[in-house]
């Protein structure tokens, strides 16, 4: 008998394999009461309300999103270079800084990054309250530290001789550094800044279902009354503000020899900085800590988990992790490999956008209206969220490719899947599998948003303490989800170094 | 009197348990101009980046107008300006501020700034560029879009204005003309400023293939396997010497 032998295309395939245990407890857990529900939500999308009443709710909560949104990246990208500068090996040779300082914001680093957006704005909301500013700050805190890894990532790809050649000049050393690091920063902010925007404003819309302002609070509360047309009236503009601003960006083009062009990005930089930390101070002395009065209070709380409850907790939001990761991965290629002609990948990409578009949430109610809340749901839900943005990649990389070897065998009389699968799909699968290593580590963080609606893993337990105010417990949870997501972040760093 | 700027005592250095360099001491007075021979891999380029300090040797002392690297200040290790092999210019920047890079070492933190945003005087690094023969429509240019030959006076250019007392070049007429060899050995040899008036002789210790250049320099020294066969002066090179390094 011949033996399976695995290779990058039957890899990204295997994982589907999730689905005989996924489906088996959605089918146990299906129930009819919510079809209606369900087909109203459908129908809506093609009726949407449109009225003067809507389209001035519409464009004030747009208005607010948008200033979440471009607040925060605006905050997380200038903020994020300077960390990446200074988590970056350059710096520590040009200023001969010991390497243990480089190891400890790097770890510093890695554990902000590890804490979902929504995890910082749950738990800033309930110390502080609910306010405008949590949404930026909640936002900021991990992009700053995600947007400092790309760039620290950039930095160490330059070239060390160049650093030599520089370093042997003998200037003063911030002049060194900044002629050094200059290039890759302001090419790591053309290629990566500006999409880091779009995942900005789609984490305001994530925040505004849990009470922070904007569109989100909009979806959230329309969702609750039933209001599907209004739902998909939010839904609609928040597509057209994601995709007009995709099209702003491939517009823009920096030309760095405009001086006034230069002078105003500078002036912007330095102001964001003042700004930051004047509006930092402020925060921090201007609230009254309402429900956090003392850091005793931390140690005061007691804690109801037991170890069981706590392991079982952990257990489920590692298998809530591998299973969506499972749909991901391996989603995108079998739907666009069974239904592979021209209508169905347009059919396929429609239904791609809409998952990308709904905030998973807003995806995982609509889910609870025909089928009772389990793991399994949580995964399907936040699986084809991100099989929404794998797929995305799949196509770019698939649509760019040399068609050669697909035409080729094609014309030797193989079947169109067949031809598909082996001369177009094979020589994506590498670089499709090492983008899916990336994005399993999303998927571990984003455990949490669909762990508090959906009473699964960490996420629900994270909901319950804060709500009890049991900051002893939502201390041991946070670190538990910190943990899990770093261990995670450190495996699939090792399986995308091993497909480079 | 002493005139030594540079010295290497007793210097060996080590890389994945291959001897690069083997007990070397070397002396390079004031105004000395050197020719450095020796075929590929024989550590001609080891021993420039020993001298310009890029490399800490794995045994011995190097000194820089009698003191040791350490003891030096950022100033006076400024006074060593190289040419690499492989230029090492930043690609992505235009030519006029990548021979910019040279005057980082005598202006503050805001001049860096300014060059990078294409803000500051390019007055001198043009002079400099004319000098070695750019043409002024290749200024503004990146590095990367330059030929070979171009890239190689744009690295001369940012060594020049730098205005160093000693110059280490490694193997710097590769991708030229023959006319244009002669006008940046004349360059190199031979201070210039920038109004192009010749100044006292340089110190300079160059690594090179072409025999027939060696007529302008003083000394010969010839290296192989991480070893100084010889140092000797020019005229007293002999075809024997030759037939030892290569």
């Amino acid at each position: 008998m011949n033996k399976l032998k695995l290779n990058y295309t039957s890899l990204s395939f295997l994982p589907i394999l999730v689905c005989i245990p996924l489906g088996y407890q959605l089918i146990n857990n299906l129930h009819f009461g919510g079809f209606k529900l369900f087909q109203e939500f459908l129908i809506s999308a093609f009726n949407p309300k449109i009225d003067n009443e809507i389209i001035i709710t519409v464009i004030n909560r747009l208005n607010e999103t948008i200033l979440i949104g471009f607040f925060s990246w605006l905050v997380s990208i200038i903020f994020g270079a300077i960390f990446g500068i200074i988590s970056s090996n350059i710096f520590y040779k040009i200023f001969n800084i010991p390497n243990f300082f480089y190891s400890m914001i790097r770890f510093f680093l890695t554990i902000i990054r590890s804490i979902h957006e929504v995890v910082w704005g749950i738990v800033l909301m309930q110390i502080y309250g609910i306010n405008f500013s949590i949404g930026i700050i909640a936002i900021c805190i991990p992009y700053i530290a995600v947007n400092s890894k790309v760039f620290a990532e950039q930095l160490e790809t330059i070239d060390y001789k160049r650093f030599e050649s520089i370093n042997q000049i003998n200037a003063p050393k911030f002049s060194s550094l900044l002629t050094i690091v200059w290039i890759p920063i302001i090419n790591t902010f053309k290629n990566f800044g500006l999409y880091r925007l779009e995942c900005s404003i789609r984490s305001t819309v994530i925040l505004g279902l849990f009470g922070i302002g904007g569109i989100g609070t909009s979806i959230f509360l329309s969702f609750q009354t039933l209001n599907f047309r209004e739902l998909w009236t939010y839904l609609w503009s928040l597509s057209i503000l994601i995709i007009l601003s995709g099209l702003i960006f491939k517009k823009i083009k920096f030309n760095t020899k405009n001086k006034i062009l230069s002078i105003f990005f500078i002036a912007v930089f330095f102001i964001t900085i003042l700004f930051s930390f004047s509006y930092f101070l402020y925060f921090i002395f201007n609230n009254n800590f309402e429900n956090f009065n003392s850091v005793s209070s931390l140690f005061k709380s007691s804690s109801d988990l037991g170890l069981f409850d706590f392991l079982k907790l952990i257990l489920e939001t590692i298998i809530l992790s591998l299973l969506s990761t499972g749909i991901a991965i391996s989603l995108p290629p079998v739907v666009i490999g069974i239904f592979n002609n021209n209508t169905s990948k347009i059919f396929i990409k429609i239904f791609a956008f809409l998952l990308r578009l709904i905030p998973t949430p807003v995806i995982l109610l609509i889910l609870l209206t025909f089928n009772n809340p389990s793991l399994s749901l949580a995964a399907l839900t936040l699986g084809l969220h991100n099989a929404g943005i794998t797929s995305k990649l799949l196509f770019t990389n698939l649509e760019s490719q040399d068609r050669g070897n697909y035409i080729a065998m094609k014309s030797l009389g193989i079947s169109k899947k067949t031809s598909w699968l082996l001369g177009l799909f094979s020589q994506q699968a590498k670089s499709y599998l090492a983008y899916c290593a990336y994005r399993s580590d999303i998927i571990i963080r984003e455990t949490a948003i669909v762990g508090v609606i959906g009473s699964v893993g960490l996420g629900w337990q994270l909901q319950e303490s804060l709500s009890s105010f049991a900051w002893q417990e939502v201390t041991i949870v946070l670190i538990a989800y910190s943990s899990i997501a770093i261990i995670g972040e450190l495996i699939s760093g090792k399986i995308k170094n091993s497909l480079a | 009197m002493n005139n030594t700027l540079l010295e290497l005592k007793n210097i060996s250095y080590k890389y994945k348990n291959n001897l690069i360099l083997n007990k070397v001491n070397l002396k390079i007075n004031s105004g000395e101009k050197i020719a450095l021979l020796g075929k590929s891999g024989s550590g001609k380029t080891t021993l420039i980046s020993v001298l310009n300090g890029t490399i800490k040797p794995t045994q011995g002392e190097v000194k820089l107008f009698n003191k040791s690297f350490e003891e030096l200040d950022r100033k006076q290790k400024s006074k060593i300006s190289t040419i690499w092999q492989d230029l090492r210019l930043i690609e992505d920047l235009s030519a006029e501020q990548n021979v910019n890079c040279g005057l980082l070492a005598e202006n503050n933190f805001y001049f860096a700034f300014k060059n990078l945003l294409n803000m500051s005087s390019f007055k001198k690094a043009h002079k400099y560029m004319q000098l070695c023969r750019l043409h002024n429509s290749v200024y503004d240019k990146k590095i990367r879009t330059l030929s070979g030959g171009q890239k190689q006076r744009v690295a001369v250019a940012r060594s020049l204005i730098q205005g160093s007392n000693i110059l280490l070049a490694d193997e710097p007429f590769n991708n030229l003309d023959p006319k244009l060899i002669t006008t940046i050995k004349n360059l190199l040899l031979e201070n210039v400023d920038k109004n192009n008036t010749k100044k006292s002789p340089k110190t300079a210790l160059v690594a090179l293939h072409r025999l027939d250049l060696l007529k302008d320099f003083d000394k010969v020294i010839g290296i192989r396997d991480g070893k100084i066969f010889f140092n000797i002066k020019i005229n007293n090179l002999k075809k024997l010497h030759l037939e030892k390094i290569y």
